[in-house]
């Protein structure tokens, strides 16, 4: 009996998943495909909105040689449209002292932003750090701050004031009706309140703002904003940013493969559901390494489980990019 | 990894080589000390007349290992006019296909598009195969092997997506 009722409880959990399953699927092919035509119900103008948006570029900041997304509704676009999955750099505002869960901005590979550059969809913007350059600027910030934040106190230990004079006038109240005690402690209390109440600076509550209302600028500014690429293009820069467009263009998802030694790590769909199949290693074809360094790759795949990808642009225009996979043969 | 020494044991299918006795009183053996250049099929190779005496070296080397310790079958050798180098094909077992082995001196360098054009050798079948076996030898003749492949091979899936697998399994039978 009781294995009955357990297997019942365990296949209810499967058919469960399969139908969280299959409806995650159905989301996922709505979202992939243009998908603000296919919702009738959203009003006609928030649907233009969000074509607007969709069409607008997006900005990437390039802090030093870094290019960043800011803005929250960019990240998504970003990932959910072209499949630009970055790294996320920041600290939660809410939990700043951890890493193990980190917040915006996004910090994008240099082939990323030069992608979202060049297929018209970013513009990239010198970050807001040069904004904070010029110290004069900070000082008249930080004293506006300042002077918020002590008008801000002051508005809160009124308000408890007042809130604790109406406490003890409650509690007066109450007592007057149920017993015939004296009052006369509550009194005094009351009376001297005024006087005697503190508000402590510790019990203030300030607000963290989680949105920041200057994260975009206006169109003919941005462009005016808008930075050449700066960045020194080399050949092994080349020779990536063409096996990540390749890549990218067959649909598989790309990220950094720093821990593991190669250029990228490629997945089949969203970093988030999938593992990693790939290691991908740009060299240009000609190029020769030793053997060995075909051994470490391919030893190095075994252990994760990935198999090594060699990639390298053709010469010939029409080829494309070349890809070889290096597996070990596990023959002991 | 394989070390093949210097005098061992032979077999039935490598040819003439008398047997040795270690504990054989006094003598040597009948075993020279270049038996590997007196090796008929060390010698069979260097007349292919392709690919510099290190590479042959590798190759006699890698057949010696596929045949007498994998017991690998019908294991031939080809010479490569326009790559320079020996190569071996053979089939691991009854069941498997036949394959290209291409062994190389672990020392030389090879670049993505010397890869391409051992892929493009002409297989067992005649076309060029879509793998092959590269058998790296070091100086000390160990043997490494890896597979090159054209394209993209879709690797295992890790351990913790196979122990669920294997989970679910035992839970069925579990509950039948």
């Amino acid at each position: 009996m009781e294995l009955e009722t357990e297997a019942d409880g365990k296949l209810e959990a499967e058919v469960q998943t399969e139908t969280i399953m299959a409806l995650e699927r159905e989301v996922k092919t709505q979202t992939e495909g243009e998908s603000v035509e296919r919702d009738p119900e959203s009003d006609t103008r928030t649907g233009e909105v969000k074509r607007e948006r969709e069409t607008e570029p997006v900005l990437v900041c390039v802090s030093g040689s870094t290019p960043l997304l800011w803005r929250s509704a960019d990240l998504r676009l970003v990932r959910e449209r072209m499949g630009i999955v970055g790294t996320l750099v920041g600290s939660l505002a809410r939990q700043p002292r951890q890493n193990c869960r980190l917040g915006r901005p996004l910090q994008l590979l240099l082939e990323e932003a030069r992608l979202l550059k060049d297929t018209g969809r970013a513009v990239l913007v010198k970050g807001a750090e040069s904004e904070c350059d010029d110290d004069r600027v900070n000082v008249e910030v930080e004293e506006s701050y300042t002077k918020h934040l002590q008008h801000s106190y002051e508005e809160q230990g009124r308000l408890a004031l007042e809130e604790k004079k109406r406490v003890l006038q409650r509690v007066m109240t109450e007592r007057f009706r149920d017993e015939a005690l004296t009052d006369q402690p509550i009194r005094e209390r009351l009376s001297s309140l005024k006087s005697s109440f503190s508000f402590p600076r510790s019990a203030m509550m300030v607000q963290l703002c989680t949105a920041r209302a200057r994260l975009g600028y206006a169109p003919d500014e941005r462009d005016w904003l808008a930075a050449d690429w700066t960045l020194p293009r080399d050949n092994k820069q080349e020779v990536r940013y063409r096996v990540y467009q390749d890549l990218r263009q067959q649909g598989y998802y790309i990220t950094s493969a720093g821990k593991f030694g190669g250029d990228y790590l490629i997945y089949p769909g969203d970093p988030l559901r999938f593992h990693a199949h790939f290691i991908a290693v740009c060299v240009p074809i000609k190029s020769e390494s030793p053997i060995s360094d075909f051994l470490c790759l391919a030893r190095l795949g075994a252990n994760v489980k990935k198999t090594i990808l060699l990639c390298s642009p053709s010469e010939t225009e029409s080829e494309g990019v070349i890809y070889t996979s290096i597996q070990w043969s596990g023959m002991v | 990894m394989e070390r093949v020494g210097g005098s061992g044991d032979s077999a039935e299918e490598s040819g003439d080589v008398a047997e040795t006795r270690a504990g054989a009183s006094g003598t040597e053996g009948d075993i020279p000390r270049n038996w590997i250049l007196q090796h008929h099929k060390y010698r069979e190779l260097m007349a292919l007349d392709v690919g510099d005496t290190a590479q042959v070296y590798a190759a006699f080397l890698v057949y010696l290992d596929l045949l007498e310790k994998r017991r690998w079958l019908e294991v031939t050798s080809r010479g490569s006019a326009e790559l320079q180098l020996v190569y071996l094909e053979g089939r691991e077992s009854e069941s498997q296909p036949r394959q290209l082995i291409v062994p190389l001196p672990g020392q030389r360098s090879l670049s993505h598009q010397g890869v391409r054009s051992l892929l493009s050798q002409p297989g067992p079948d005649g076309a060029p195969s879509p793998s092959l076996l590269l058998a790296a030898v070091a100086p000390d003749s160990t043997l490494a092997y890896y597979r090159f492949s054209r394209g993209f091979v879709v690797p295992e899936p890790p351990d913790s997506i196979q122990a669920l697998e294997c989970g679910r399994e035992r839970r069925k039978r579990r509950r039948l």
